[in-house]
């Protein structure tokens, strides 16, 4: 309620959809294979951030979404905690055989992804 | 073989024991599943979430029991107080445990005589055929466990007699320990008793395992305040007497020492070696081996597997059974040593493995400080067979035993002392 001017950068969610709080239109593109979320449509809604830094579009391309389904792909086990090449090689360790360029974009130095998994310092 | 043991390699990276949980449920599962085509081949296999009304599955998960008297943390901040009645720590079953089935998709009520509450304990990972009632629980009409792991065959010994001597409970420096009965069985041991005939039998004697709680600390020295120099040589004490007695026996025979839940070692299992500078006389015979808790070894290919008793310690508070041996049985059915490991009892979050997963049925099983001895062998479905020890305590009832290599029978060493005045 109190969006004052001084109060603006402290409390980042506004009660209308604009400027600080997510552009839902770019979230519309990632829609489609989300079937982790279950019943969200959106990645990830407009939350109350009251710490840490704000989702940037940087972080959201096409590896790093690779990457998240291997995140949450419940067959290799929880991945709190874990770094993804870790959690790689404990799946295929076992014998699960997890995908291939999975590996290819954890260990290429080219592409920057993030080593930690999706929940790395969010939790 | 401890390697599976030992944790300096590992480095903590804020990992929670859902990792170690989920290794679990994977290995045995695996292994639930190679076996399900024996059992019952005609029944489908389905996930906790695919479970449908009235029809007849199998499914595998780990359980979980809530338990109504297990203490929770929670319970002192609840506004009314005592709710729960002030029950012994012994043990916390009660008549209304449930068991819950929970795989990675979700959890289930289970519901049904087959399945007792008071054998099974959270950390279990079974098979359950039955089906979805109305309720939306699910009704058990069969278990299946995970069964003794396989065994390598023993090769027939013909030749002479070979023991090994376990002994657990020392508790040097704590008033029940009398030192004259800890001399006399390190005498027994290095041959310096008894006539020819026991002297023979000592001199076969090759292999000396001591499993847990050898030292008794007094706490009442730390209370947080500076320790006075008189203070700190009466708690090291207790250490120094115990090197004293270890190098007596490590001069002559290869020993094994394990640490238990008094000794000072880490307390989540499993607990690793005891530091070799508590040690410094025995440490220097390279017959003197510091080993972890679970300790798994071979003696001219017996292998044996032991605990300091933790593990059964913990399985007797959250379960009921007749005696120490059968929770032993069921560790060794359950394939896996600690399955109330991480849950209520303390032990490292590994990633990659689950050390406590047995993965070859050892020919010795034992456990330390217990109360009593007690043994049996132990027959498996594909041929294996397993010597069951229970060790007791030797500061309270001063028995050690000897267990023979040649044909894996058990018999006791007593050491009494009758002062009459």
């Amino acid at each position: 309620m109190a969006s004052s001017a001084d109060m603006k950068g402290f409390y980042k969610q506004k009660k209308k959809n604009a400027g600080i709080s997510k552009p839902s239109s770019s979230k519309s593109k990632s829609k489609s294979k989300n079937a982790a979320t279950f019943g969200a449509n959106i990645a990830q809604p407009p939350a109350l951030v009251s710490h840490g830094s704000l989702d940037l579009q940087e972080n959201r391309d096409a590896n790093e979404e690779v990457l998240r389904q291997f995140d949450m792909n419940m067959v290799y086990g929880p991945c709190v905690g874990m770094k993804r090449i870790d959690r790689w090689n404990r799946a295929s360790s076992l014998g699960l055989s997890p995908p291939d360029d999975v590996y290819r974009l954890l260990t290429s130095a080219k592409t920057e992804v993030c080593a930690g998994s999706l929940w790395d310092g969010r939790v | 073989m401890d390697e599976v043991f030992e944790i300096q390699k590992e480095m903590y990276k804020g990992q929670q024991y859902s990792q170690i949980y989920y290794i679990r449920l994977h290995l045995i599962r695996t292994l639930i599943y190679s076996l399900l085509p024996n059992w019952k081949p005609h029944l489908p296999v389905c996930t906790v979430l695919g479970l449908e009304e009235g029809k007849e599955c199998i499914i595998v998960g780990t359980l979980y029991k809530h338990m109504k008297l297990k203490p929770t943390i929670l319970s002192e901040y609840s506004k009314e107080r005592s709710a729960a009645p002030l029950v012994s720590p012994d043990n916390f079953v009660h008549a209304d445990d449930v068991l819950v089935l929970e795989d990675e998709s979700g959890r289930v009520n289970l519901k049904g005589n087959v399945l007792s509450p008071s054998v099974y304990v959270t950390g279990n990972v079974v098979a359950l055929h039955g089906k979805e009632t109305g309720g939306g629980d699910f009704f058990v009409e069969d278990v299946l466990e995970a069964g003794l792991p396989p065994q390598l065959d023993l090769p027939n010994k013909l030749g002479e007699d070979k023991y090994v001597v376990l002994v657990s409970g020392l508790n040097v420096g704590s008033s029940s320990s009398n030192p004259l009965q800890l001399q006399l069985l390190v005498d027994h041991i290095t041959g310096h008793l008894g006539d020819k005939k026991e002297q023979r039998t000592a001199a076969q004697i090759v292999q000396v395992v001591v499993a847990g709680d050898s030292v008794h600390i007094q706490h009442g020295l730390l209370n947080g305040q500076n320790l006075a120099s008189k203070d700190q040589s009466k708690l090291s004490e207790p250490i120094k007497e115990l090197d004293i007695f270890l190098t007596q026996i490590a001069a002559g025979i290869p020993i094994d020492i394990m640490p238990g839940y008094n000794d000072p070692a880490n307390f989540a299992l499993p607990q690793q070696p005891l530091n070799k500078c508590l040690f410094p006389g025995s440490s220097a015979y390279n017959t003197f081996r510091s080993c972890t808790n679970p300790h798994l070894f071979d003696v001219d290919t017996v292998r044996f597997l032991g605990t300091s008793g933790q593990n059964i310690d913990d399985l007797k508070k959250y379960s009921e059974a007749n005696d120490t041996l059968e929770f032993m049985e069921r560790t060794l059915r359950w394939r896996h040593l600690a399955p109330t490991a991480p849950n209520t009892l303390g032990c490292y979050p590994f990633t990659d493995r689950d050390p406590f997963f047995v993965e070859s049925c050892p020919h010795v099983y034992f456990v330390g400080n217990q109360d009593k001895y007690a043994t049996r062998i132990l027959k498996g479905s594909e041929g294996q067979v397993v010597r069951l020890i229970s060790i007791p305590k030797f500061s309270e009832t001063g028995t050690a035993v000897m267990v023979n290599l040649r044909n894996l029978e058990c018999n006791t060493l007593s050491f009494g002392i009758q002062i009459s005045s």
